[in-house]
C-alpha cells in the first residue's frame, strides 16, 4: 500500500469506529429494544413521563446553568485582565490557573470537602451550593483557557480604531470586545456546561444525594435495566447535539463577520 | 482561533460527556487481566492449569506482614508472608504435583460482578453475596460443588471438615426452587449489619434500632448505605419495629420464619411506604455514602454510620489508632445477616474436570484455620470457619479479644452457636472471658452474640418484577421529582433559557446585518 498523508488518519478512523460508533450503535441498540430484543419506544416515552427523571433533568440543568454561569463570571475577567496585561510570560501565568488540573480530581475534591466542611460546619445543609462550588472548582480551567486564546488573538487594530473613531472604554469593550471574544466564551460554556450535567462523582463526594443524569443512568445499570439506562444516556446525547449544533453556528457567524471585518 | 482548533474543542466536550455517560453504567476493574487464551495449557496436556478467580477489591490476605505482627498461638503462629494467592499456588504445586496459575481480579459491587458477566468476562471461580448467588443459582449458571468436595475424610477437605455447623446448617436450609444453597456455594465471610456510633453523643440504646436514621435528633448526622438493598432492609425494620419487638412473635416458636418473611416483605404497599419513609430519610440524614462513611467517622463529621460488621470492625480499628473510641450496635428490630461464598461458573469451568478440582482446592486451601485467621486478620471481615477440631480459631478469637490475666469487670461471651451450631444452649467450652466494653466493640460486630443471630435475618434475591419495583422506587427516592420544582425555580428557568435564546437570536442578527 502506498503512503499517503490519509494513511496517518488510520489510527484515528480505527479508534473512531471503537470507541465511537460502535459504543453509539450498542446504545441504540440499547435504548430501542425490550429484553426480547424487540422494537420499542417504551423507554423513550417513560422518560418524558416519569416526573422523577424529568425532575432529573431539570435539576442537572439547574446545576449545569448555575455553575457555568460562575465559572464565566470568575474566568472572563481573569482571562482578559491576562490576554491584555503587557507581562512577558502570559502562558506561565495561565499555567498557574491551570495547575490545579494536574492534580488527582478525587484527591481535589476531597480536599475540597475538608475546607467546605470547615467553612459550612455541616455540608449537608447545602448540597446544592456544594455541587456548584465542586464542579466549578474543576472545569474552571476549561473555561480561562479558550476565552484567554480568544482574546490573546484579537487584533488590538480593531479596538484602537474603536477608540479613534470616538468609542470610549466601556463601548469598546462591549461593542468590541466582548462580541469577538464570544467563540471563546461558547467554547468554554461547551466544555463546562455538558459535564457539570453528568459529573455525579463530584455530588457524590460532596455528600448531595439527589441524582443528576449521570447517577440516573449508573442506577439503571446497577440494577440490570441497560435498556432505560441507555436510552437516558441517548436522550443526554440528543440534548448535546443540539447544543453543539447550536454553538457551532455561532462560531461559524463570528468567522464570517470576523473576516469581513 | 482557527477552524481545526474549534472542531477539536467542540469534538472534545462531545468526548468528555461521552466518557461521562459511559463511565456512569460501566463497572470498574481495579486489576486486568488478559482473557485466559482458552484452555491452551490446560491439565489435559498435563502443564499448567488456569483458574480464573474474581473477588471483592481488599479481601484476601496480601502477604507481607511484619515481623511484630505474627500471631502467636498456642497450637502454633500465624504468619503471612506471602500472599495466599502465591501460597495456594505452591501448596497446589506440593501437594497435587498439578501446576495451577490463579488470574485473579477483583470487582466493587455484586451488580458490576453481574454485568461483568453479563458483557462476557469468564471467570472459574468468583465470591458474590447471598442473594446474588442465589440469582445466579436461578439463572442456572453454576456448577455444583462435587461430592468429593463434602467428604471429610479427605484430609485436604478443610472446608467441609472446618466450616461452622450454624453456618453450613443456614446454606443448607436456604433453598432455590428445591435445591440448597450448599449445593452450589461455599461460604468465605459472613456478617450482620448495624451502626457505628460515638459513644460520646449516643447510648447503646438509642443506637440500636433502625429508626437511628430518621430521628430529628440527629439530623445531618448519620450517613447511610447508598445501596438499594440496605436501604430497603433498613426502611423494612424501621416500619415494622413495634411488629417485630412484641414479646408475642418473639415468643413465637416459629419466630425465625415470620420475622424472616417480614424482613423480606415486598409487597407493593410495603415498596410504596419504604418509598415514603426513606424519603423523610434522605432529608433527614448526612448523606447515602458508598465508601466515606468509615473515614467520616473516623474524623467525626458524623456521629452513627450504617455499616456491614466487617467494615465496622475496621472503623473501630481505625478509630483506636487515632486514640478515638466507636462503638458498634445491631438493631434490636433484626438486622440483615449477609454471606458472600465462592461458587464455580458453568461457562468459566465448561466441564474441565482438572479446573474444576483447582477451583474446589482454591476454596478447601483459604479455609484451612491458619489461613481463614490470616484472612480475617487482615480484611476485618468473619470467616464461616470455625476449625472443626482444629483449635486453632478460638485460640485467635481468644488471643484478639480473651480479657488479660486478674483483669476486673469481665464478662462471659458464649458463640456456642458457631462452634457446635447450636443457638439455645449455653457452651461453656466455647466461651469467651472478654472485659465488658468488648460487648459493644469489635467482638460484637465480629462475631455477634447469640441474641443476636436470633434475631438475623437473610435478606432474599427479588425476583425481577420485584427488583425493577423497588428499583423504581428507589430512583423515585433519590430523583428530584419536576413537581416538587418550587414556581421561583420555574421562573428562574425560564429567565434563563429566554436570556439564552434572545442573545443568540440577537448575535445572529448582527452577524446577518454585518453580513
Amino acid at each position: 500500500m502506498k503512503f499517503t498523508r490519509k494513511s496517518l488518519g488510520i489510527p484515528y478512523a480505527v479508534y473512531l469506529v471503537l470507541f465511537v460508533v460502535l459504543p453509539l450503535v450498542v446504545l441504540f441498540y440499547y435504548a430501542f429494544t425490550d429484553g426480547t430484543g424487540r422494537l420499542t419506544a417504551a423507554h423513550f416515552i417513560g422518560f418524558f413521563t416519569d416526573p422523577n427523571a424529568l425532575g432529573t433533568l431539570f435539576y442537572s440543568f439547574a446545576v449545569a446553568m448555575v455553575t457555568t454561569a460562575v465559572c464565566l463570571l470568575l474566568a472572563y475577567p481573569v482571562a482578559y485582565i491576562l490576554a491584555m496585561s503587557p507581562l512577558k510570560y502570559k502562558s506561565s501565568v495561565v499555567m498557574v490557573f491551570v495547575m490545579p488540573m494536574w492534580i488527582n480530581f478525587s484527591l481535589r475534591i476531597t480536599a475540597l470537602k475538608e475546607v467546605l466542611t470547615l467553612l459550612e460546619g455541616n455540608l449537608a445543609r447545602f448540597p446544592f451550593l456544594n455541587a456548584v462550588v465542586g464542579m466549578t472548582y474543576d472545569f474552571l480551567p476549561f473555561m480561562i483557557l479558550p476565552i484567554f486564546t480568544t482574546i490573546s488573538k484579537l487584533d488590538g487594530a480593531l479596538r484602537e480604531a474603536a477608540m479613534d473613531l470616538g468609542a470610549d472604554e466601556k463601548q469598546t469593550f462591549f461593542r468590541v470586545t466582548l462580541p469577538l471574544s464570544m467563540p471563546g466564551i461558547m467554547s468554554g460554556v461547551s466544555m463546562v456546561f455538558l459535564p457539570a450535567m453528568t459529573n455525579y462523582v463530584v455530588l457524590d463526594m460532596l455528600y448531595n444525594s439527589t441524582y443528576i443524569m449521570g447517577s440516573l443512568i449508573g442506577s439503571y445499570f446497577a440494577a440490570y435495566d441497560w435498556h432505560s439506562g441507555s436510552m437516558i444516556a441517548l436522550i443526554l446525547l440528543g440534548i448535546i447535539c443540539v447544543f453543539t449544533l447550536l454553538t457551532d453556528d455561532e462560531e461559524a457567524g463570528a468567522q464570517r463577520g470576523g473576516a469581513l471585518l | 482561533m482557527n477552524r481545526v482548533k474549534q472542531g477539536f474543542l467542540a469534538f472534545s466536550a462531545l468526548f468528555f460527556s461521552l466518557t461521562a455517560v459511559a463511565g456512569a453504567g460501566m463497572p470498574v476493574r481495579a486489576e486486568e487481566t488478559a482473557p485466559a487464551a482458552r484452555d491452551t495449557m490446560a491439565a489435559g496436556t498435563g502443564k499448567t492449569v488456569t483458574l480464573r478467580v474474581c473477588n471483592w477489591e481488599e479481601y484476601i490476605d496480601e502477604g507481607d506482614w511484619d515481623q511484630e505482627e505474627a500471631i502467636d498461638l498456642p497450637d502454633g503462629t500465624v504468619f503471612g508472608e506471602n500472599s495466599l494467592v502465591q501460597d495456594f499456588e505452591d501448596w497446589y504445586a506440593e501437594t497435587y504435583g498439578v501446576k495451577v496459575k490463579v488470574q485473579y481480579s477483583t470487582f466493587g459491587t455484586n451488580e458490576d460482578l453481574y454485568n461483568m458477566l453479563t458483557l462476557g468476562d469468564t471467570y472459574d471461580l468468583v465470591c458474590p453475596s447471598d442473594y446474588m448467588i442465589m440469582k445466579l443459582m436461578s439463572e442456572d449458571q453454576l456448577v455444583p460443588l462435587s461430592d468429593h468436595f463434602f467428604d471429610p475424610s479427605d484430609a485436604n477437605n478443610f472446608y467441609i471438615r472446618g466450616v461452622s455447623p450454624y453456618i453450613q446448617n443456614v446454606f443448607d436450609s436456604t433453598r432455590i426452587g428445591d435445591e440448597p444453597w450448599s449445593k452450589y456455594s461455599a461460604g468465605y465471610m459472613w456478617g450482620v449489619t448495624g451502626f457505628v456510633y460515638n459513644p460520646n453523643v449516643l447510648t447503646e440504646e438509642q443506637a440500636a434500632t433502625w429508626t437511628l436514621a430518621d430521628d430529628p435528633a440527629y439530623r445531618r448526622q448519620i450517613t447511610i448505605k447508598d445501596n438499594v438493598r440496605d436501604s430497603y432492609f433498613m426502611a423494612v425494620g424501621a416500619l415494622k419495629g413495634e411488629e417485630l419487638t412484641a414479646p408475642s412473635l418473639v415468643k413465637d416458636p416459629a419466630y425465625h420464619q415470620k420475622l424472616e418473611d417480614a424482613m423480606n416483605d415486598t409487597s407493593p404497599e410495603m415498596i410504596a411506604k419504604v418509598q415514603d419513609y426513606l424519603q423523610q430519610v434522605k432529608d433527614n440524614v448526612y448523606s447515602f455514602e458508598t465508601d466515606s462513611g468509615k473515614a467520616d467517622m473516623i474524623t467525626g463529621k458524623v456521629v452513627a454510620n450504617y455499616q456491614w460488621s466487617g467494615d465496622a470492625v475496621y472503623t473501630m480499628d481505625q478509630a483506636d489508632e487515632d486514640g478515638y473510641m466507636l462503638n458498634f450496635a445491631v438493631p434490636r428490630e433484626s438486622t440483615n445477616i449477609y454471606f458472600d461464598g465462592w461458587c464455580m461458573l458453568k461457562n468459566g469451568i465448561a466441564g474441565d474436570r482438572a479446573k474444576q478440582q483447582a477451583a474446589e482446592a482454591f476454596i478447601n486451601f483459604l479455609s484451612r484455620p491458619d489461613n481463614a485467621i490470616r484472612n480475617m486478620y487482615y480484611i476485618g471481615y468473619t470467616s464461616v470457619i470455625s476449625g472443626g477440631s482444629d483449635p486453632r480459631i478460638f485460640e485467635y478469637l481468644d488471643w484478639n479479644y480473651g480479657a488479660d490475666e486478674g483483669e476486673s469487670g469481665t464478662v462471659p461471651y458464649d458463640l456456642g452457636y458457631f462452634f457446635t451450631g447450636d443457638t439455645e444452649k449455653a457452651d461453656p467450652e466455647h466461651t469467651l472471658t472478654v472485659s465488658e466494653e468488648q460487648l459493644h466493640r469489635q467482638l460484637a460486630a465480629q462475631y455477634p452474640g447469640t441474641d443476636v443471630i436470633r434475631r438475623s435475618s437473610i435478606m432474599r434475591y427479588f425476583t425481577p418484577e420485584e427488583n425493577a419495583a423497588i428499583n423504581q422506587m428507589w430512583v423515585n427516592v433519590r430523583c428530584y421529582n419536576i413537581r416538587r420544582v418550587p414556581v421561583w425555580g420555574w421562573l428562574l428557568m425560564g429567565a434563563a433559557m429566554a436570556g439564552i435564546v434572545t442573545l443568540s437570536v440577537y448575535q445572529n442578527r448582527r452577524k446577518h446585518m454585518a453580513g
